[in-house]
């Protein structure tokens, strides 16, 4: 295993070094020259050049690539160039509020999307399963920021459940007070998506051999449905997560938008309508760097799920 | 043991009383409201968004500032003990800094008092020329005070300015006396020194902080920054040290209902009056709006133009607002959205009659009826001149029909210089017979500027010109206006200070490149806004900007847009709010009856 982990680690180069040209070539070719915004409202082709030189993208682009690769091995990005703040100290001040309204999106609807998932395919074909698959497509077919607009008016302002918005400094007042209609909107959305793959995902098991054996065994169906399906159902259910993790820490531009929470999706929309590079660069290294990360704890947890599965 | 333990309670009592005088028995006064778009820092000489320079309204005081009530805005002195004369036919300005004024206390003073003295004022002009603060005000002191380009140049060839070195038109006479010389003649100097941007800093605390200064304003002004959650939250508190105002009545309009309970608040009393002033930036409309009707706000500054018809149905507030005891202050802004031609374009540029007469065909062409009452949702009024009203130089007499919707006149113009439909397409052709195609460029991150695009589109296409709408980035849109890479796009601009002069350079020849995006070159405007420049504030001067306006219309560099109207609501217990055309906040000149809103939330 350990010479798995190792090597999977190795590969994780070239993948980053990817990221890290992919990125830096899609900002110079579209992502537009900051010294226009930062410039003010009257400004002159001299002050734009100081700018430019200020920033460092006078450079030529080896060096400004070097730089980025520099910053990345030293987890160092400097500054914002809009606000001057220093980009660690932007994620790590932002990061909180993110996992403050995501993590416990990603558990509560994890563990809802499943629990209903295998309550429906037990019973397939059933007027409870068509009812909840109708209402799950229905849901979907909504888009996220009606269910906000609304979700918001309703349960904030005409009922008055909840703040409209806000964020405070102490985290249990944000967990109790302003994180609950942002967390029950976000779960709103994501559950019917996720319920119905699930339920594909139990199905599927449910039709297999061994289930039908488990049976003729005349194993009660408690034991079959909770030790045998939902086991070997859970492979693909870690792959969704795992999935899905990566943007737990992005958080939801929407969200936070709407909710003012201050957290990295509202960050990172602003760093690229400002073309904050700095910020750009490190979000996505970061996230790129997660992503990897979790895969490999994903295919480790794998072995510990099911141990047919083998390290090669 | 009694008595002793009656002296501590009446001393604890005493300690209460003294240490709350603002709060009084019913808890601190606390202004909250949102603002549209999240700041970017509080580095007076390195900002230029409303928002962030708003904040700094608070913290720092320029020598100058505009009489709270007075309308049209009069300019009165704040740390200098008078508004000073002009001296050697309008090249020198020589101001006394009132003594005794204080910073704010900062450990970067290391426990001494620090009081404001006339090298802040030179230390801070300096700074705007200081290459490393790559200031997006730097233009107000280009090629203005005497020696202050030379320094800047030597600054940037040293890499790093000498903040000792003299400058001659910075003179500093005294502890408290600074004289400016100016390179030539400008009677709106005085308006930059009453920029918000244009405010004294302490030389050790910009050192103190080096690249952290965004985060760590230390200025002379009311309030201080108390804490700063970037893009989510600003808390100011009152500055301890500073020396308080008094509301001048003197300039109030007795038939206004704001200037009268204004007067009614403040009359006699030291300000500012509240303790706290909360800031919660929120881009979004609809949170924005919930939270002011919801009370978590007790402002809203610029009712958004989504939730206009629920505030404003008719044009008459909503009586559930009514009934709240909301009001509603309408603000016609001192700015202007415009259109502009790029008139050194093939096609649409140039200053012969035929490229003039596509120009105003266009212009005429345009349905700016339409754009107001869709658009704008009736939130604007149609500009008649470059120059918005509240400015030095306004006429509201002023009327133009160049500008109307017309297009049967707009036909018969194209008509009459050639632009006709030569190959049956449907669509006009150049005089010499080549296709006539043009392209509009917008923001492609604005609904309202596509919808804009869209009118234009349809607006052209009615008199038979082949218009095409093209959605740019931001940014590259702000690079193609500067390089002058189009034909056609939208534009605006918002007083930097109140006098026509400040709109009136947007068309000014050797501003090409900068701010003049039209690219007009025209040697009678150009002769005319250099006179202007050197006349003070009169008759002869408002007679120059009436010749400019005249040219604009004639030339047609730009097609007139509107100037936005604002609805800002307040609640009943907030006193004395009255919206000034130039600065954008007024936390020093409110109070906060508690009671009242104590008593609403039950």
């Amino acid at each position: 295993m350990t010479a798995y982990v190792i090597r999977r680690m190795w590969q994780m180069i070239p993948t980053l070094a990817g990221v890290i040209l992919l990125i830096f070539f899609l900002f110079n070719w579209v992502g537009g020259d900051p010294a226009q915004v930062l410039a003010g409202k009257i400004s002159n082709p001299e002050q734009i050049a100081n700018i430019r030189k200020q920033l460092g993208v006078d450079q030529p682009y080896w060096y400004q690539l070097w730089v980025f690769v520099q910053q990345v091995f030293t987890f160092d990005f400097g500054r914002s160039w809009s606000t001057n703040e220093e980009v660690s100290r932007i994620l790590l001040t932002r990061v909180g509020p993110t996992l403050t309204i995501m993590v416990p999106v990603l558990l509560i609807e994890t563990v809802l999307a499943v629990v209903f998932a295998i309550m429906v395919a037990y019973v397939r074909g059933s007027l409870t399963d068509r009812t909840i698959m109708v209402i799950c497509t229905t849901a979907m077919s909504i888009s996220f920021l009606v269910y906000i607009i609304f979700g918001q008016w309703l349960f904030g302002f005409i009922l008055g459940w909840f703040p409209v918005q806000g964020w405070s400094e102490s985290y249990w007042r944000n967990l109790t007070t302003y994180a609950p209609l942002p967390i029950m909107l976000a779960i709103f959305v994501g559950l019917a998506p996720q319920l119905r793959l699930y339920r594909s995902f139990f199905l599927e098991e449910i039709n297999q051999d061994y289930v039908r054996t488990a049976r003729a065994k005349g194993l009660p169906e408690k034991k079959v449905m909770m030790k045998h399906v939902l086991r070997n159902a859970l492979i693909p259910i870690l792959t969704n997560v795992g999935i899905y993790l990566p943007s737990v820490f992005v958080g939801s531009f929407l969200l936070e938008v709407f909710f003012s929470i201050p957290g990295l999706g509202r960050e990172i929309v602003t760093a690229v309508n400002r073309s904050d590079f700095p910020v750009i660069k490190a979000v996505t290294v970061y996230l790129a760097m997660l992503t990897m990360i979790v895969n490999l704890l994903v295919d480790v947890m794998y072995k510990l799920v099911d141990p047919r599965v083998s390290f090669k | 043991m009694k008595r002793a333990l009656t002296l501590a309670l009446a001393c604890l009592a005493c300690a209460l009383a003294a240490a709350g005088p603002a709060m009084g028995s019913v808890g601190p006064k606390v202004v909250r409201m949102a603002f549209r778009t999240a700041e970017a820092g509080f580095d007076p000489q390195r900002i230029f968004d409303r928002y962030s320079v708003g904040v700094c309204e608070n913290l720092f005081e320029p020598l100058l500032t505009y009489d709270y009530l007075a309308r049209p805005v009069r300019l009165v002195p704040l740390t200098a003990e008078a508004v000073p004369e002009p001296e050697e036919g309008g090249t020198r300005y020589t101001f006394r800094i009132r003594p005794g004024i204080l910073f704010a206390d900062d450990p970067a003073f290391k426990g001494q008092k620090r009081e404001l003295v006339a090298r802040d004022i030179e230390y801070s002009i300096k700074r705007f020329r200081d290459p490393r603060n790559a200031s997006p005000y730097e233009w107000l002191f280009e090629h203005k005070v005497l020696g202050l380009d030379e320094f800047a140049a030597a600054a940037k060839k040293a890499g790093r300015p000498d903040y000792d070195a003299k400058v001659a038109g910075l003179e500093v006479r005294d502890r408290y006396t600074i004289s400016i010389k100016l390179t030539e003649p400008d009677f709106n100097f005085l308006y930059i020194l009453a920029m918000p941007n244009v405010v004294p800093v302490a030389r050790e605390v910009i050192e103190a902080y080096g690249e952290d200064t965004m985060a760590h304003p230390v200025g002379t002004g009311p309030f201080v920054l108390k804490e700063w959650v970037r893009r989510s939250k600003i808390v100011l508190e009152r500055n301890p040290n500073h020396r308080g105002y008094e509301l001048d009545p003197r300039w109030a309009d007795p038939a206004d209902e704001f200037d009268r309970a204004a007067v009614e608040a403040l009359r006699g009393k030291r300000l500012p009056l509240v303790d706290r002033v909360e800031i919660y930036p929120i881009e979004e409309e609809q949170p924005r709006f919930l939270a002011f009707v919801n009370r978590e706000h007790d402002l809203l500054d610029e009712t958004p133009s989504d939730f206009i018809e629920q505030v404003l149905p008719n044009g008459r507030l909503a009586p559930a607002l009514a009934r709240q005891g909301v009001s509603v202050f309408r603000e016609e802004a001192p700015e202007i959205t415009y259109d502009v031609f790029n008139v050194e374009d093939a096609v649409v540029g140039g200053y012969g009659p035929e490229k003039v007469a596509l120009r105003r065909a266009l212009v005429l062409a345009h349905d700016r009826g339409q754009e107001i009452f869709i658009v704008r949702k009736g939130q604007a009024m149609a500009a008649q001149s470059p120059l918005p009203p509240g400015i030095v130089g306004y006429d509201p007499a002023f009327r133009t029909t160049q500008q109307d919707h017309d297009p049967a006149r707009a036909k018969a113009l194209l008509d009459l210089y050639g632009y006709v439909d030569r190959n049956g397409d449907g669509w006009r052709e150049q005089p010499d017979g080549r296709p006539l195609a043009i392209e509009y460029k917008y923001n492609a991150g604005s609904q309202s500027n596509r919808q804009l695009a869209e009118l234009w589109v349809k607006s052209a296409a009615a008199i038979g010109v082949r218009m095409e709408a093209a959605a740019v980035q931001f940014i590259d849109l702000l690079n193609d206006k500067r390089v002058g890479k189009f034909q056609m796009a939208g534009s605006a601009w918002t007083a930097d200070y109140p006098d026509a002069q400040n709109f009136l350079q947007l068309l000014y020849g050797p501003n090409t490149g900068q701010s003049n995006e039209a690219r007009f070159r025209l040697d009678a405007f150009d002769r005319l806004y250099r006179q202007s420049v050197a006349v003070p504030d009169g008759p002869a001067r408002n007679a120059l900007y009436h010749e400019m306006n005249r040219l604009i219309l004639a030339y047609a560099p730009w097609r007139l847009g509107v100037h936005r109207v604002f609805n800002h609501l307040q609640y009943p217990w907030v006193k004395g709010y009255k919206k000034h055309p130039i600065l954008y906040t007024n936390f020093k000149y409110l109070d906060v009856d508690v009671a009242a809103r104590k008593a609403a939330a039950r």
